[in-house]
């Protein structure tokens, strides 16, 4: 198997000289730096030769002390190989610019356009940088920036004032001061096409019309603006606006102790707060270097599970009251199921959803008393209950009408596509990360991973309900395992964490969770960057909502189980 | 028949008009929270010592440290006790963890609606669960006024020393500072507390002797 100093060989010797600095951590994680002028090549490299056709993500760092901007793309493969490839590629901070992998991998587009507008980096060759997550007035500010001073600029006494525009919106204005004037360094509002100009220049005919589906949704919970443009009951184009509830939580977390933004990671999404509360803290212990015992990765493996049962609990039902078509409520039984799970876990962390409870080098709370008897009666009646849930869409004919063969993703495309979780193990692909990156006790459980055959909606839940029957087979061994011990580690969990990075993957019940994490051996984060699984599915879609009818919409962007708010982060 | 049925139908705003309570409570029984439930917060006044953990590791800043009479005053000098605003509050359970006296906790109340301000900003006195009481308290009061005084006394005594041995002053002053640490704790055979009055073993020089030979049998007497 490919490991990353195989990787980094075959870099060095394709590239002489394009490798101006590297390290591998272990045989799963390769850090390189690359020089700016040779990335595309070498990705093109990597994709091509050595079978890296997951393109996960991309972060921006700005190094203001060293005067420069960092793009770091994670690269890693689907199941071929295990590495996961960091590559930075450097550019000054005055006039960031970086070539843009958008033509290259297609999902590449978003997250160059959320480093575009965060960091104000430029991608030479990007096919549309347009703003995705801030308001307009806040473009051209570049938020991230480790020298920006807020909004409105309070430390110059500037304050935004409202303003009509020319087309009857209100607009906020910063007014230049005196001194900004004479010196000529008012700052110029970019111009480029608005959301809506954009969309409207699509509509070809008069036979086509937008429709809006948002930004309050019956689809998912959480705002997102949904626009379709239709010809009578088929949609031509779909396009997705965010930014809705953008809470800046990877800038709050820069200006937050390490211990505080445990509290942060929990309100990204909380429906999967437990599996963030892992990511953040994982990527930290790696960079501590701490173990952590053994009986705490057990806790923490059994309440990351029984979170999944009943975030795939919860997402099913929501679902299917959308789809309507079902003869009976599977919402009110799902919330009745999801409530014993709930009140597991609330035994131990103490919270119902915002949990709180990973800590660096351990967990909050042990289990309780009588925990294990308890969870294995609700494990039980969970297992026979979704058993039942599977039985009952399989007999249901109008649910096969709605699910069957609506918004089918092909494995080829679910790869390019860079989607993860369920909708891509549903197209059949065996990519989890608990196989993947293995983490906590993961490597010394049994379970399968499961995938579906046609990847079309009805496999999606199909995948989710028996996932919930694997976790149940996960907690169960865990149970049976899990040694006493203590429940945190011994050395003592500094208040400043040593300078360092690192990249840590979990499976959250949507898909692949990463959390880049920097240290500058400071009390806070130098920066955390989430690479969220919500993110991804979003981007892919409005290629997915092409041609079909209005009524699969719901359908299709529904079997996606999302959070919105994570996506926003 | 239906006459009769009318007749109850009218009777029953008039049964229902002599109850006091007419908004029912439901679910009739409250869920049971576990152990680990994190809920309104609970301190316990007797033992916190006002050391501002619990304030600084706040993500929201909700709490904030507030004067409050019926504390420890041996432990907690400024008799300043955390108040917390549960309207920012996110029950995450940081200041629990961060507490070194183990004083705070969290409890299975979790219902806060109020009327007033203060019970939403809730001080000391709203979440104490554990206090001296106004006689306990005097005496305390009056121990630790006692204490400082006694401090005083060997200052005092400590300087005469200094003054009659020239040049060993400032040693004297070290050690004399390390043995009223030492002598600090006996004080705390107060009524609620279970530190045992064991005067220190250590000795640190001739000066420090004295001034706990001084010191002693006054805890002696008074505990
Ligand atoms: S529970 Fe959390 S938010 Fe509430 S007072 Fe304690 S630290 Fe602050
Ligand atoms: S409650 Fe605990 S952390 Fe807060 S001031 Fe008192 S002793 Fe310190």
């Amino acid at each position: 198997m490919t490991t990353a100093s195989d990787v980094l060989s075959s870099i060095q010797s394709a590239f002489p000289g394009a490798v101006l600095e590297s390290k591998v951590e272990s045989d799963r994680r390769l850090w390189a730096t690359i020089d700016s002028s040779k990335i595309v090549d070498v990705c093109k490299h990597l994709t091509e030769k050595l079978a890296f056709d997951h393109y996960s993500g991309a972060a921006g760092v700005d190094w203001i002390a060293r005067n420069e901007m960092e793009v770091v793309q994670i690269m890693t493969s689907h199941g071929a190989h295990q590495v996961v490839a960091m590559l930075k590629s450097k550019t000054p901070r005055e006039k960031p610019t970086i070539k843009s992998l958008a033509n290259l991998y297609w999902n590449a587009n978003w997250y160059e356009r959320e480093i575009w507008e965060m960091f104000g980096i430029n991608f030479e060759g990007h096919p549309g940088l347009y703003p995705l997550l801030l308001g307009d007035d806040l473009v051209g500010a570049w938020p991230w920036r480790k020298d920006f001073k807020g909004y409105p600029d309070l430390t110059t006494g500037k304050r935004a004032v409202e303003r009509p525009t020319a087309d009857g919106y209100t607009e906020y204005f910063i007014p230049p001061t005196p001194a900004e004037i004479e010196a000529g360094t008012v700052p110029i509002k970019l111009k480029y096409p608005s959301y809506r100009e954009r969309e409207e220049a699509e509509i070809k005919s008069d036979a086509e019309m937008i429709m809006h589906m948002g930004p309050q949704h019956a689809m998912l919970p959480g705002p997102f603006l949904l626009d379709i443009l239709v010809e009578g009951e088929r949609v031509h184009k779909a396009f997705l606006d965010l930014g809705y509830i953008h809470k800046g939580i990877e800038k709050i977390m820069e200006n937050r102790s390490w211990l505080q933004g445990i509290t942060y990671t929990d309100r990204m999404c909380y429906v999967a707060s437990l599996t963030n509360n892992e990511c953040y803290c994982g990527a930290v212990e790696k960079i501590l270097g701490v173990e952590v015992p053994e009986r705490a990765q057990y806790i923490r493996v059994i309440l990351e599970e029984l979170s999944r049962i009943q975030s795939h609990l919860i997402g099913t039902g929501e679902f299917l009251t959308l789809i309507a078509g079902v003869g009976y409520a599977p919402w009110n039984f799902m919330i009745i199921d999801r409530e014993r799970i709930i009140s597991m876990i609330e035994s131990v962390t103490g919270a119902r959803l915002t949990h709180t409870f990973v800590r660096f080098g351990g967990a909050r709370n042990d289990l309780p008393e009588g925990f294990a008897d308890k969870c294995r009666d609700a494990l039980k009646y969970i297992e026979s209950r979704t058993k039942e849930y599977i039985e009952l869409f399989n007999q249901d004919p109008i649910y096969h009408m709605r699910m069957e063969d609506v918004g089918a993703l092909s494995a080829e495309t679910a790869k390019r596509v860079g989607i993860s979780g369920p909708p891509l193990r549903a197209a059949g692909v065996a990519y989890d990360m608990r196989k993947e990156d293995p983490i906590l006790a993961y490597p010394d459980l049994d379970f399968k991973v499961i995938t579906g055959t046609k990847g079309d909606c009805a496999d999606r839940v199909d995948v989710r309900l028996r996932e919930i029957l694997e976790s149940v087979h996960i907690i169960e061994q865990c149970l049976d395992r899990i040694p006493s011990g203590p429940i945190m580690t011994e050395t003592k969990v500094p208040k400043k964490i040593p300078a360092g990075e690192a990249y840590y993957r979990v499976e959250d019940p949507r898909g692949e969770m990463g959390m880049y994490v920097i240290s500058d051996g400071g009390d806070k984060p130098y920066r955390v960057k989430v690479r969220g699984p919500f993110y991804a599915t979003l981007q892919t879609l409005p290629p997915l909502l092409e041609g079909v009818y209005i009524a699969d919409v719901v359908a299709i962007a529904g079997s996606m189980d999302g959070c919105p708010s994570e996506a926003d982060r | 028949m239906l006459k009769r049925k009318m007749l109850m139908n009218w009777s029953w705003p008039l049964k229902i008009a002599r109850e006091v309570e007419v908004t029912r409570l439901y679910p009739e029984v409250m869920m049971e929270l576990p152990d680990a439930e994190r809920g309104l917060h609970e301190l316990d006044a007797t033992k916190c010592i006002g050391c501002a953990s619990c304030a600084r590791v706040c993500p929201n800043s909700c709490i904030e440290m507030v004067p409050y009479r019926y504390g420890n005053p041996l432990k907690n000098k400024k008799m300043q006790y955390p108040q917390i605003d549960y309207g920012r509050c996110m029950f995450c359970g940081l200041c629990v963890d961060e507490c070194p006296a183990e004083c705070l906790k969290m409890g299975k109340k979790v219902t806060m609606a109020g009327w007033e301000r203060d019970e939403i900003v809730r001080g000391p006195e709203k979440i104490a669960v554990k206090k001296f009481s106004e006689k306990e308290e005097q005496a305390l009061e009056a121990e630790a006024k006692r204490i400082a005084a006694e401090k005083a006394a060997a200052k005092k005594a400590a300087a005469k020393e200094g003054a009659k041995k020239p040049g060993a002053a400032g040693a004297a002053g070290a050690n004399n500072k390390a043995a009223k640490k030492k002598t600090a704790p006996a004080g705390e055979g107060a009524p609620a507390s279970k530190a045992s009055g064991k005067p220190s073993e250590k000795t640190a020089g001739a000066a420090a002797e004295e001034a706990k030979a001084e010191a002693n049998p006054k805890v002696g007497g008074a505990t």
